[in-house]
């Protein structure tokens, strides 16, 4: 069976030095992210997205459901994470690891319950129909940071999702084809990104978007939920060696920094897309003419 | 559905009747439970909780057995009773919620404890939550400090919790801090969750579930923390008296 | 010398054998290569083929992610636990744990052998495998584990192998942790490190063929810039084979 290999005593000793020589094993600032890389499928609703050699893919899905009868005004939206062994020798099939429950359960604060997406605007006909999205979340490589990466994977992935256009004529729903009608973006309220803090020597020295060998050795962590307008969508310290309220504070203003740049970079990410797909432009759509 | 806390403005009241500054009772005992090496019994409001801890001792069979790197491990085990909350429900197993906090236990005793004293033995807490009213985190993790300390398993300090919260999610309006939520404030406003070690400012626990504007953090952090000092002299007063209890007992 | 990839199950035509400076010495085949009586060889890895006439020897170069010991691979190896006996060792995370007995050290007996906690690093030689026990130089050959040692056999000096201290540890891929050893005669592979990293500047360093190196510079800065530098090279090798290329997910 494999194992993950432990750090050895060289590496943590050696991290620990670098670092309080302000210097990180792979040559960034401390409060530097790797390199994000974002790619979008053909389809609507899919994105891969890199970071580092952190790979996460996500897949937004839409079908038309009974809506749960508690909640006969909502739609329904879930989030899934899959993490399979070929991300890393520490994950198994069919194991839950406490890395899997917390990286759902943060999903889940950060973008389900402080209300991403406008579940209300998924309803259909109250307590008939409704639209149930699912985001599915798989882990692909795992060097640290998962816990941004898919945020960021789920966030992107809804942002580029397009659901089918729908049609009430009193108990008669039209669910309209994607060649009938334009697909319409789904309505999100806010964009809600996760950020990782790291610490060591009791939060003395504070790291953003840790490695896998960094995350091994860290003494604890702070995930940190932000949009860019600055609202705070969650806080997770689950435990760890305690650290000084202050710095704590600190890593908030941080986090609303990284956000609003990654925010930004998203967007720019999906503007181009955009741009790529609709090649002939509006013009071409309205034009009539058939090509001979 | 949110509730109405219009009336919070005009008499600065809470719901319960309680003042912004003012915790809910808090009784605890300890060593209520024979057949554990060490137990507690704690409320906080109508939040009720009962933890008993077994170990230091050999782990359980085929889970590895004991903790690795010559340290002890730390399992936790939460139970909510079906007739916890306000109506009859009966919670699967595999609940997220439960495993976050049994891995929030976990995570906080095992950087609290002098784990390195045990190696390859199993430290098992078990919570069972007997009435849920709000401040369950907080909740287990006194519960649990209480059950550890009559166990007699060597910690660095104490590690004592408490809710605060916000009467606005807004940064625009003036809002107050509250201290020490209950199930139905809860609901409606933001809130953290925040565990101390000893007595300074120095936060080991830090959860919030919530929305809310970054400067509303700063004072819902601070109103926490002075509220865990609070709670940290209650707790110590009741493990001073079973002490006293205890001495008394056994000249007597 | 790189003549043709191959992909399993490709024959190897004659004319692509070595041709042997010495028509008495028989030819070797190395990893990734079979031999079919009577006379067919074919391949059963991916890989440009290599010939070496001067030692009538033909291999494929494969690039694998897995490393699978040999006996007489140096590799770095960290101790897991310690037993009355020997050490446990672990390679990569993919590899059985090994042995590493406790008095297969430079001068060690039964009361001066190195005390080594859990999470150090060796440098070590592979002494045996359980697939290989005819060539094993070790005592116990029967052993089900692969079996590690720090001395050499016959004259019982480290030749630079023992626990390593300090310094930092990089992962390389494993062909680039082989190509390092292999011009370098002997220890260390620095030979081959030098190669890639350019003179000028004093570093101990030592390349294990489970795909690692250590690297220990002096400063902290160094050592991160030596060891950036072979992980970059090794990046470079792989170039469009591996990382750069755009995998695409459609």
């Amino acid at each position: 069976m494999p194992r993950e290999a432990e750090p050895s005593l060289n590496e943590r000793e050696f991290i620990h030095q670098a670092l309080r020589e302000q210097t990180r094993i792979d040559g960034r600032a401390l409060d530097a992210f790797r390199e994000l890389r974002l790619q979008f499928g053909d389809e609507r609703g899919v994105v891969d997205v890199r970071l580092g050699k952190t790979r996460v893919i996500a897949r937004i899905s839409a079908e038309v459901v009974a809506p749960y009868p508690d909640r006969k005004f909502d739609g329904i939206f879930t989030i899934t994470t899959e993490f399979s062994p070929m991300a890393s020798p520490a994950f198994e099939v069919g194991r839950y690891t406490s890395d899997e429950i917390i990286l759902s359960r943060i999903l889940e604060k950060a973008i389900r319950r402080s209300s991403a997406i406008d579940t209300e605007s998924l309803c259909i006909i109250a307590g008939l129909k409704c639209f149930f999205i699912r985001a599915d979340v798989h882990i692909i490589d795992h060097d640290g940071g998962l816990v941004d990466a898919s945020c960021i994977a789920v966030m992107t992935a809804l942002q580029h999702f397009r659901r089918p256009d729908v049609s009430v004529e009193g108990e008669n729903v039209t669910i309209y084809s994607l060649r009938e009608r334009e697909p319409v973006p789904l309505s999100m309220l806010h964009h809600p990104l996760c950020i990782t803090f790291s610490y060591y020597d009791s939060g003395e020295i504070v790291l953003v978007d840790a490695n896998r060998l960094e995350e091994q050795t860290r003494e604890g962590e702070v995930i940190i939920a932000m949009n860019m307008h600055g609202e705070v969508c969650q806080i997770s310290k689950f435990g760890g060696t305690p650290v000084d309220a202050l710095v704590l504070l600190n890593c908030t203003n941080v986090a609303l920094k990284k956000v609003q740049t990654i925010t930004k970079f998203i967007q720019r990410q999906l503007e181009e897309d955009m741009r790529k797909r609709d090649v002939g432009g509006l013009m071409a759509e309205l034009s009539a003419e058939n090509e001979r | 559905m949110p509730l109405d806390t219009s009336t919070y403005a005009l008499s600065l009241l809470r719901l319960d009747g309680r003042r912004w500054n003012e915790l809910r009772r808090i009784h605890a005992q300890i060593s209520t439970q024979a057949a554990a090496d060490g137990s507690a019994y704690l409320e906080m409001g109508n939040t009720k909780v009962i933890c008993t801890v077994s170990g230091p001792s050999e782990g359980r069979r085929g889970q590895g057995q004991g903790g690795e790197g010559g340290k002890a491990r730390i399992e936790v085990e939460v139970n909510l009773a079906g007739f916890a909350g306000v109506e009859r429900k009966k919670r699967a197993r595999g609940d997220r919620r439960i495993a976050e906090l049994q891995h929030t236990l976990t995570q906080a005793y095992t950087s609290t404890l002098l784990t390195h004293l045990y190696p390859h033995s199993t430290i098992l807490i078990t919570l069972h939550i007997l009435s849920l009213d709000g401040s369950l985190l907080a909740a287990t993790l006194n519960a649990a400090t209480l059950a550890l300390i009559d166990a007699g398993i060597p910690m660095s300090n104490y590690l004592v919790a408490c809710t605060a919260g916000s009467t606005s999610f807004e940064e625009s309006d003036n809002a107050d801090p509250l201290l020490d939520l209950n199930g139905q404030e809860e609901q409606e406003l933001p809130f953290v969750t925040v565990g101390i070690l000893g007595d300074g400012d120095k936060v080991s626990v830090l959860v919030m579930e919530s929305r809310v504007q970054m400067s509303r953090l700063e004072t819902m952090l601070v109103v926490a923390v002075d509220g865990c000092k609070r709670v940290r002299e209650i707790l110590d007063g009741v493990v001073r008296e079973h002490g006293r209890n205890m001495v008394e007992g056994a000249v007597g | 010398m790189a003549s043709s990839i191959l992909l399993p199950g490709d024959t190897i035509p004659p004319s692509a054998l070595p041709h042997a400076k010495n028509p008495s010495k028989p030819l070797t085949l190395g990893p990734g290569l079979r031999h079919t009586p009577p006379l067919t060889i074919t391949a059963h890895l991916a890989g440009p083929l290599h010939t070496d006439s001067k030692k009538n020897a033909i291999w494929v170069e494969n690039n694998g992610g897995r490393y699978i010991p040999h006996p007489s691979d140096l590799i770095i190896a960290t101790i897991l636990s310690s037993h009355p006996e020997s050490y446990t060792c672990s390679l990569s995370p993919y590899t059985p744990p090994t042995l590493l007995p406790h008095l297969s050290f430079e001068s060690a007996t039964k009361k001066t052998r190195p005390i080594l906690l859990p999470g150090s690093l060796v440098y070590a030689r592979i002494a045996s495998t359980p697939s290989s026990t005819h060539l094993t130089s070790s005592s116990s050959s029967s052993s089900p584990e692969t079996e590690l040692e720090c001395i050499h056999p016959s004259t019982g000096k480290a030749d630079g192998l023992g626990p390593l201290k300090g310094g930092m540890v990089w992962d390389i891929s494993l062909g680039f942790a082989r190509e390092l050893l292999k011009k370098g005669d002997g220890v260390a592979g620095i030979e081959g490190v030098k190669r890639f990293i350019g003179e000028g500047r004093g570093f101990e360093c030592a390349v294990g063929r489970n795909g690692r190196v250590w690297v220990d510079a002096g400063s902290v800065g160094d050592t991160v810039r030596v060891g950036r530098e072979i992980v970059e090279a090794d990046g470079r090798r792989r170039g469009s084979e591996w990382g750069r290329g755009e995998m695409g997910f459609r």
